[in-house]
């Protein structure tokens, strides 16, 4: 039932605008933020024409097809005749993705124990006095700080970053996992015990299944601290990466690549938070938050 | 300097107000570039990176000293030049390090190696550690102090080449935008004269082994005082006017800034759309240009110095 529009109402609560203007509406902002970018841009272009520091879209867009179709410098160039495919391939923004992504992930993947040591020091209480109390006070270490450390127990390589990785976002999750499953009402737990379940029955059948929502919620929030560390892993020691690009780009003012590889960045990890938003909606449609 | 109330005499005398900033050198540089400040010390590769090539025309006022060793390639377990390719090596890419490293290859003959060398981008605050840190890492190029830390802490590293065997390529200059100097009110023209007085003054002092001086450098740039000695020994300070405006005068200079802005162009640091290393020109104090003629973004000018030799400021 379609309401006559009042000025009041951009105050109000109990309003219910329509699809046209909640669509638009959220797109005032990104015109804004472009607007003004480019406002600045041709300001300083026309004192300068070949300014770096804010490019122009002719320089970012030249700069995006440099990342994506020509090799790294460090590499060696590719045969003329080869095919698009092959170029994207072995062009500089699929090497640092590559490299970033594999960190990335296999970081993720050893924070899941995290996650489920979390769970258990909710649910056995002899896990939950063992860890409690050194991972409160383990979370407060600024793992940056670690850093020369890494280097040293894990070499320069691979291993320091991907480390760092886990130390810095470890604590986080082990002790928002603890908090959510602590959660589960324990008339569930003694109920279940009842009807002749085991530990692990209760541990990962009852309670697991019913936080599982709510953690990847945890992880979906924690991919930009994870994100961070693995960009300040980078551009302090690497060979290659998103952030070890940037890092060099850095140093001759390259923001013609700089601000592509940026909104590159956040491309990636706003898709990966829709897929895991995705995820959890078709897996969990019994949970709503409120 | 500025400390010392040196820099503010001179300042009173030619009328007009210098402020003097403490940056960290990328941040200098970056704020150089966007125009944020009127004048920065920079070394020459730097120069010809960052202002140059991104349009800022810029004028070296002041060519203060060239690097005499400060920066050096370091190596462990006796490996040589020759061994390099293919091992990992620590330093800071895109700087003095990397050029450093390849005149070292190519002096020695092994510039067709060049490709194959490894190279780890390691940010400067980290690389002692991770070189002393773990005795894998092989291959370390950098400059003092943290040479200097290096080779106290571990005896097995020796310096393979430094920048004594490059005399005169690594050069600090003082640097000022060309528009500043160019100002109508001839307010940028004070400036220079200021700066290259308090300089000069300053820097006799220096090299006369004042303590009061040397102390007061060396707590400024956050050294030692036998920190700060041992690098003012690696370093070719142009102590007098006339030495500093006979080397930005002669002919060695342009040779020396040729093969810096090879290397430059070869890297893609002047630019990724740079088509030939000529797009960023170079104008000296006579009048030569090495490059386009219309495409001039660093000159040299000499005459400040000139007037400071012949005691006119």
């Amino acid at each position: 039932m379609a309401q006559s529009f009042r000025v009041s109402d951009l105050t109000g609560i109990q309003v219910r605008p329509a699809r046209l203007w909640t669509h638009s509406l959220s797109w005032i902002l990104f015109v804004a933020g472009i607007a003004l970018y480019a406002h600045f841009s041709i300001l300083r272009h026309r004192e300068n024409p070949e300014d770096r520091v804010i490019p122009s879209v002719t320089q970012l867009v030249q700069g995006l097809k440099s990342s994506v179709l020509e090799p790294a410098e460090e590499d060696d160039p590719l045969d003329p005749g080869a095919s698009l495919i092959q170029q994207v391939r072995h062009s500089m923004i699929w090497k640092d993705t590559a490299s970033s992504a594999r960190r990335f992930f296999i970081a993720l993947l050893l924070l899941v124990p995290a996650i489920l040591i979390g769970l258990h020091m909710a649910v056995f209480p002899y896990a939950g006095a063992f860890f409690l109390r050194f991972v409160l006070f383990f979370d407060k270490i600024v793992a940056l700080s670690l850093l020369p450390i890494l280097f040293v127990v894990f070499g320069i390589d691979e291993w320091s970053k991907i480390m760092l990785m886990v130390i810095g976002v470890a604590p986080t999750l082990m002790l928002d996992s603890y908090n959510i499953a602590s959660g589960v009402p324990k008339e569930q737990i003694v109920k279940a015990f009842t009807l002749k379940s085991s530990n692990l029955d209760v541990a990962y059948r009852i309670v697991l299944k019913q936080v599982l929502p709510q953690l990847i919620n945890s992880v979906r929030l924690n991919l930009k601290p994870l994100a961070l560390f693995l960009f300040a892993g980078e551009m302090i020691a690497s060979t290659d990466g998103l952030a070890y690009r940037i890092a060099i780009m850095r140093r001759h003012m390259g923001m013609d690549i700089i601000i592509p590889y940026l909104l590159w960045v956040a491309l990636l990890l706003f898709t990966l938070d829709a897929l895991l938003r995705f995820t959890n909606r078709r897996l969990h449609p019994w949970y709503q938050p409120h | 300097m500025a400390k010392s109330g040196i820099l503010k005499r001179w300042a009173d005398k030619y009328g007009v107000v210098i402020k003097v900033q403490r940056f960290d050198y990328a941040a200098s540089l970056d704020a150089f570039v966007a125009k944020n400040i009127d004048a920065c010390t920079m070394t020459n590769m730097e120069a010809l990176d960052m202002p140059a090539a991104a349009g800022v025309d810029s004028t070296v006022v002041i060519v203060g000293d060239y690097s005499n060793g400060n920066d050096a390639v370091l190596a462990r377990n006796n490996v040589a030049l020759a061994q390099l390719p293919g091992k990992p090596i620590l330093l800071v890419q895109k700087t003095v390090s990397e050029y450093l490293l390849e005149r070292a290859m190519v002096l020695n003959g092994l510039d067709n190696q060049l490709p194959r060398l490894k190279l780890l981008n390691t940010s400067d605050s980290d690389i002692v550690g991770a070189f002393l840190g773990d005795k894998s890492n092989q291959v370390a190029v950098t400059w003092k102090p943290l040479v200097s830390e290096i080779l106290d802490q571990d005896r097995g590293v020796k310096s393979l080449f430094d920048s004594s065997r490059i005399p005169e390529e690594i050069l600090d200059l003082l640097v000022v935008r060309t528009d500043v100097l160019k100002r109508p009110d001839g307010s940028g023209l004070k400036f220079a004269k200021a700066v290259a007085g308090a300089w000069y003054e300053t820097v006799a002092q220096i090299a006369a082994a004042n303590a009061q001086a040397i102390s007061g450098s060396a707590a400024a740039s956050g050294d030692s005082v036998a920190s700060y000695k041992e690098q003012l020994r690696t370093t070719y300070l142009y102590s007098t006017p006339q030495a500093a405006a006979q080397f930005a005068q002669g002919s060695e200079l342009k040779q020396k800034m040729d093969l810096v802005r090879q290397f430059c162009f070869r890297h893609g640091l002047l630019g990724q759309n740079v088509q030939s290393v000529d797009d960023v020109a170079v104008l000296y104090p006579d009048g030569a240009i090495q490059g386009l003629k219309d495409r001039v973004r660093l000159r040299v000018d000499a005459s400040y110095m000139q007037l400071a030799a012949q005691g006119k400021l």
